[in-house]
């Protein structure tokens, strides 16, 4: 790996390294498999960073669904469950902050912290039933109807609480997403 | 399977949710569906955003060095140097909207030049169309190259056609006159031709010159106060109106 090479992946983790741990470590908990997971990520995005299209996504989207499936099957290969779904099967504080937990992350990034504030009061204002199933299946990997069971609900009802959840959010989020080419 | 089913599998898909049979048939019809690829995409988004939502964690310090040290073992051959620079740009033009925005302003730079030329177009037609417009031939007796003039005394705009006018030489301009009897030739401005010597260009008579002819000489650049050389186009004024 060329000395320049070093330079971009050192400026990609700066950049996004801490929002990739908070990720990892939402998915899995252990510190030590967090570290793993985040390390597994960032090699994973620079092997294939020749595939990696910036018109057709930023880097945030492309970090993170790596992220979460490097961190998903950690959590899977463990013949675990995912910290937010031990956590949402006791019914307490699930992966995602609380508008009050992400003023106590000050960013010094404006830009940033203004998207994480929209973010967070974006997933405050989905109801409940929706922000639940997102975080089941953002932080648990739990597909519908993996959803369906551990709610007890019927499949149906899953799919579209989901679906009507993300398309709320993308409505929210559109001033930070831009279009993309196809 | 109708469109609208296709497009609610975009979003559970986006998150990793769907069931295995359906994530199959889904990334088959991926393949295939560039507005359902588009929609993917726009719930990745929203998915990395999320991850910015979530509860915050420090990492480690000692981390970076690991993660880059990883990395290193990790990648099979050199990086091919486009490929740092593209991730280097998405990473210093920030979120990988560096592309986009320089699209949008390669494309904001061709409209302004479509709509200058369209702008400059339409000066010259409504230029033309009037009726106070004067018109003159130039022409060096006869031959090759010759120009045609056109006056609009309302608003005092020449609009110059030349033809067969080859560029003048490297540090050298074209300069249009306008001559009153007895009085000293005015300059009404400079400018040169095109490759294809055929130059359309307007420019500005000045106020209160009213002249019976006009003539174009070859000038240094940037143009001169009389003329510094015989006229090559001379042509006398005649008004339709």
């Amino acid at each position: 790996m060329a000395a320049g090479d070093e330079r971009a992946l050192g400026e990609l983790y700066d950049r996004h390294g801490s929002t990739v741990y908070a990720l990892a470590r939402a998915i899995v908990g252990e510190r030590a498999d967090t570290e793993e997971v985040v390390a597994d990520a960032f090699g994973q995005a620079w092997r294939t960073a020749g595939q990696f299209d910036p018109a057709r996504g930023s880097v945030t989207a492309w970090l993170a669904t790596i992220t979460r499936t490097r961190a998903l099957d950690l959590v899977r290969a463990r013949g675990r469950r995912s910290k937010v779904l031990a956590r949402a099967a006791q019914e307490s504080d699930a992966g995602f902050a609380t508008p009050l937990a992400s003023s106590d992350a000050p960013d010094r990034d404006v830009e940033r912290q203004e998207t994480r504030q929209l973010v967070t009061r974006s997933l405050g204002e989905l109801p409940e039933a929706q922000r639940r199933v997102i975080e089941l299946a953002y932080f648990g990997g739990l597909s519908h109807s993996e959803i369906a069971a551990e709610l007890k609900e019927p499949l149906g009802t899953v799919k579209t609480r989901l679906r009507a959840a993300m398309e709320k959010l993308r409505d929210a989020l559109s001033p930070r997403i831009r279009q993309v080419e196809p | 399977m109708t469109e609208h089913r296709w497009t609610e599998l975009a979003a559970p898909y986006a998150l990793g949710s769907l069931d295995p049979g359906e994530r199959a048939e889904f990334e088959r019809h991926l393949e295939t569906c560039a507005s359902c690829r588009v929609e993917v995409q726009s719930f990745r988004e929203v998915s990395g955003l999320l991850a910015r939502g979530v509860a915050h964690a420090t990492p480690p310090a000692e981390l970076r060095a690991r993660v880059v040290r990883y990395a290193r073992r990790a990648r099979p051959a050199i990086l091919p140097w486009a490929v740092a620079a593209a991730v280097v740009l998405a990473i210093l033009g920030g979120f990988g909207y560096w592309r986009a925005a320089n699209e949008a302003r390669v494309l904001r730079t061709r409209f302004d030049v479509a709509q200058s030329q369209l702008d400059s177009t339409k000066y010259v037609v409504a230029a033309l169309l009037d009726s106070s417009v004067a018109i003159t031939d130039l022409a060096a007796t006869g031959k090759a190259p010759s120009m045609r003039l056109y006056w609009n005394r309302a608003r005092n705009i020449v609009v110059v056609a030349a033809f067969d006018l080859p560029p003048a030489p490297a540090g050298r301009t074209y300069q249009l006159w306008a001559i009153e009897k007895g009085r000293a030739p005015v300059s009404v401005g400079t400018f040169n031709s095109a490759p294809s010597g055929r130059p359309v260009i307007t420019l500005q008579m000045p106020a209160g010159v009213q002249p019976e002819v006009s003539a174009v000489t070859e000038e240094p650049a940037g143009g001169s106060p009389q003329p510094t050389q015989q006229p090559f186009l001379v042509g006398s004024w005649r008004s339709r109106s």
